[in-house]
């Protein structure tokens, strides 16, 4: 209930100016009579004196006028709509990695289900339900429907996705299904007070957890090493309350090279070295102990090959030429490097990498490309490349590495670039004095082959200055990703890749499962692992292999469902009592109605009292 | 101003051939009250009678004696000298309803019977009674015998006013209290006062052998409830005390069965105690009231 203008109520007054007359009028004409003997015996019209007394004229008076008042400042009631359309109920599944931990014969996530496909069946007949699931993005996976025997099949087709679960993705969620009355919120963990009271829920909010505390093990991360160098690393975690064996196998290229049980004490993470490993390639550690979270219990690493690849420089300073090869070596120290002035070049050797500082050079056969500082004669080397200026000076912004310096990095002559859209920005920045975002790294493949642009000059050793860290982690950031094999990808999943591949591609996911997805006008594929494992994209002439890795701490604790704490929603357990929307209604009409009614019925009462007293009129 | 009427020359006319009559003649001898109708000390020979032991043998008639040799008693009409006391109510209650004109109609009728009352020659004198903080205060005029006399009662008629509360038996103790001869009493008041003091006021007046005459008056408003419709805070005009009544035909059916019943509670009483009682409700019918009442009242023409 509620006023829509408050403002109105100043008509209030006149029930004040009715109090009052009405006050005045207790002070009746007074008749000086020669004796009240003579009126002993009117009873009943004589009334003793009080200040106020049950008058009904008065009070149907003071009805009237409250009733136009409260018309005019627009009264309203919130009612349910559910009486003539039925409620409307948003199932919210969490399909984050943690909903697919193992519980008992099945999933954290087909219990959930079982709930849900209860509450359908056990729902009225006009009750309308939608269905939307989150991970790292929230998604509709079905408009509201009072078909239950579709919205059973979109709640059995529920897959649980080895990423992690966004919050925003969980608020999104929260707020595409406030409109419904209700909201039965599926997870194996309590979201967040405030992600609740922040999706603004008018209605009932029921959470459903669906899992108990389970043990997990899980491999962090996994650093190859150098083959013949340096010895690789892999971090485990006992997610459990417990001490827990973890019988460790680690491969490389299908030999093994790693296998011990270790012993983890609780909520203990370790950090287990092998190798150096005698071979570069695929390297692939797994947990053979079965655990309630099987995504996390194995990771992929590739291992730089130590076959010597050979790497061109070409910049027309020296220094540059310098630093660039010694960033180059940083990143491989089997790389074999030639360093050149670009206007005394003439070889015509096949690179692995071809880099060029500030110059561009026709004719050179490379895998993959790397322009730093091009001039715009560039342009032409990457299709779609657009080089439209030079900024005297930039600088680049934070990218969200925990580990850079909140403040950005200056760096000096920066190239404003237009890059494709088959490239992705890896680092941006600013042009010093303009707010536009300048990308200053970027990457990107052909089938032709793998191209990378930095857009910062590098002279006056800006890679190897500490202060610019930044500059020089994006920068090898980039030379790892073009001198990664083009057959073999590692990625995060979630992460959306494109690759090139011929036109009869198809891809094959780790479940065995086989999708053909179509190729852009560039001729790639584009995928996105959402489970762990291999996805090998086939044609008849070629084969790449994505492997995808998931760990995410948050997911993993499978104890965190009982960690955090269960605070009771206020927002959401205030809205719970609500059944379905709430509808505005204004009173208005009712109102007046009832002022009419009121009226009437104290014309009826006066008519009544004028004919007792014998009169025409009162 | 009705009372202005009892002045006019074509109203004196009216009652110049009445004359108000009396039980009991009244015979004063210097020094002593006597009374009887036949033993008079008036000049007027009136009858004989046959002697009886006890009678006065001055008044044996010799000659019959002689002529007849039977003894008889000669008698005389006793001299008239009764004095009539006019009491006019003049508490609060008397003045209203205004509109009525009940005390004007009263000082009317006070003024007439006095004018009745001096045909004979007998002691005329109106009292006005009312009640003060200091307690009943009694205003007589003189007695006036003679109608030459009568236009001294205007002035003092004119000069009265209503107040204070209807106090009937002190007002009437108040009276007593001067020891004037027994004579008539004619009370003209609204008696809108509680039973007991009324019958108290009627008995002192009875114990001292007054011969009483009631007139009861009451305004046409005040005798048929006729008051304007509505709701009103009515205010007793004597008491102060305050009660609110709607008036209307109710009201006025009752108020009427109120006065109906005090007139009638009145006339019992009158019934019983030899009191002449006669009601004069309407100021406007004043002449319909003097010729339906008067004959009541004793009066002779």
């Amino acid at each position: 209930m509620g006023l829509l203008n408050p403002n109105s109520l100043l008509w209030a007054i006149s029930i004040a100016i009715l109090f009052a007359i009405y006050l005045r009028s207790r002070s009746r004409p007074t008749l000086e009579v020669s004796s009240l003997l003579l009126f002993d015996e009117a009873a009943a019209p004589t009334a003793r004196v009080r200040h106020l007394r049950i008058d009904p004229l008065f009070w149907l008076e003071m009805a009237v006028l409250g009733a136009i008042t409260l018309a005019l400042a627009g009264l309203y009631v919130r009612s349910s709509s559910a009486a003539s359309r039925g409620r409307t109920r948003a199932l919210v599944f969490d399909l984050a990695a943690g909903i697919g931990a193992r519980e008992g014969s099945g999933t954290r996530l087909d219990a959930a289900k079982k709930q849900a496909l209860a509450i359908v069946d056990g729902a009225p007949e006009r009750d309308r339900f939608s269905l939307i699931g989150y991970a790292l993005e929230a998604e509709m996976i079905h408009p509201e429907t009072a078909n239950r025997e579709t919205i059973r099949k979109a709640i059995t087709g529920l897959r649980s996705m080895a990423v992690p679960g966004r919050r925003a993705a969980q608020s999104a969620a929260l707020m595409r299904a406030r409109a419904a009355g209700e909201v039965e919120f599926f997870a194996d963990r309590r979201p967040a007070t405030s992600v609740v009271a922040d999706s603004g829920l008018s209605s009932g909010f029921h959470f459903h957890q669906s899992g108990a505390p389970a043990d997990n093990l899980a491999i962090v991360s996994l650093d190859p090493g150098i083959p013949y160098s340096s010895r690789g690393r892999a971090v485990l975690k006992n997610f459990g309350p417990t001490p827990r064996t973890c019988e460790l196998a680690i491969d490389n290229g299908g030999k093994e090279v790693f296998h011990q049980t270790l012993v983890l004490a609780a909520r203990e993470q370790i950090l287990v070295p092998f190798g150096p490993l005698t071979a570069g390639g695929l390297v692939h550690a797994r947990i053979l102990d079965h655990d309630a979270l099987e995504a996390d219990n194995d990771r992929y690493a590739y291992a730089p090959v130590e076959s010597h690849a050979h790497v061109l420089v070409l910049s027309p300073d020296a220094a540059a030429r310098d630093d660039i090869a010694r960033v180059l070596l940083a990143v491989n120290s089997n790389f074999i490097i030639t360093t050149s002035d670009p206007a005394h070049f003439t070889g015509t050797e096949q690179y692995a990498l071809a880099v060029m500082h500030d110059c561009y050079v026709a004719g050179i056969t490379a895998q993959s490309i790397l322009l730093i500082f091009p001039p715009v004669s560039a342009s032409a080397k990457i299709p779609g490349l657009g080089i439209t200026g030079t900024s005297v000076a930039a600088l680049m912004t934070n990218q969200g590495r925990a580990d850079s310096n909140a403040a950005p990095t200056a760096l000096a002559s920066t190239r404003t670039l237009a890059i494709p859209e088959w490239m992705s920005v890896n680092a941006s920045g600013a042009a010093a004095g303009a707010h536009e975002t300048l990308p200053l790294v970027a990457a990107g493949s052909l089938p032709s082959g793998e191209f990378g642009v930095v857009a910062f000059d590098v002279r006056q050793h800006l890679l190897l200055d500490p202060d610019r860290l930044d500059a020089l982690v994006a920068t090898v950031d980039l030379v790892r990703e073009l001198t990664a094999p083009t057959q073999l990808r590692i990625v995060s999943t979630g992460t959306f890749l494109a690759v090139p591949a011929p036109p009869d591609a198809k891809v094959v996911a780790p479940d065995g499962s086989t999708i053909s997805p179509s190729r852009d006008k560039w001729g790639r594929l584009r995928i996105r692992p959402l489970q762990p494992g291999d996805y090998s994209i086939e044609s008849p002439t070629a084969k790449t292999d994505v492997y995808a890795n998931y760990y995410d701490a948050s997911e993993s604790d499978l104890t965190a469902s009982t960690a955090s704490p269960a605070p009771l929603l206020k927002s959401a357990g205030a809205a719970a009592s609500g059944l379905a929307p709430m509808q505005v209604q204004p009173l208005s009409a009712l109102l007046i109605v009832f002022a009419v009614l009121a009226i009437l019925l104290e014309s009826a009462l006066l008519l009544r009292t004028a004919n007792r007293w014998g009169m025409r009129h009162v | 101003m009705l009372e202005a009427r009892a002045f006019e020359p074509d109203f004196l006319r009216r009652l110049d051939r009445l004359i108000l009559g009396v039980k009991r003649a009244r015979t004063v001898r210097a020094g002593q009250r006597t009374i009887g109708r036949v033993q008079g000390l008036g000049i007027e020979p009136e009858n004989f009678k046959e002697y009886a032991e006890g009678d006065d043998l001055r008044f044996l008639d010799w000659n019959a004696f002689a002529r007849l040799d039977d003894l008889l008693i000669r008698t005389y009409r006793a001299e008239r000298q009764v004095e009539i006391t006019v009491m006019l109510d003049g508490s609060a209650s008397m003045a209203l309803p205004e509109r009525d004109d009940k005390f004007g109609l009263a000082r009317a009728l006070a003024a007439t019977f006095a004018y009745i009352g001096m045909a004979e020659n007998d002691a005329v004198r109106i009292v006005s009674f009312g009640s003060r903080r200091d307690g009943v205060k009694l205003q007589p005029t003189p007695f006036y015998r003679r109608r030459e006399q009568y236009q001294a009662f205007k002035p003092v008629l004119d000069d009265l006013r209503c107040a204070g509360e209807t106090r009937l038996s002190a007002a009437v103790g108040e009276l007593l209290l001067q020891r004037r001869p027994a004579g008539v009493v004619i009370l003209i008041s609204d008696f809108l006062v509680n039973q007991t003091d009324f019958e108290e006021a009627m008995l002192h007046l009875l114990g001292t052998r007054q011969e009483i005459k009631l007139v009861h008056v009451m305004g046409e408003m005040e005798s048929e409830g006729s008051y304007p419709p509505g709701l009103y805070r009515v205010r007793d005009s004597e008491s102060g005390e305050l009660r609110e009544v709607a008036f209307g035909p109710e009201l006025a059916t009752a108020c009427r069965g109120r006065v109906t019943a005090l007139s009638e509670r009145i006339h019992e009483f009158c019934m019983g105690h030899a009191i002449i009682y006669a009601q004069a409700f309407g100021a406007r019918h004043l002449d319909a009231i003097l010729e339906r009442e008067l004959p009541v009242m004793g009066v002779i023409r």
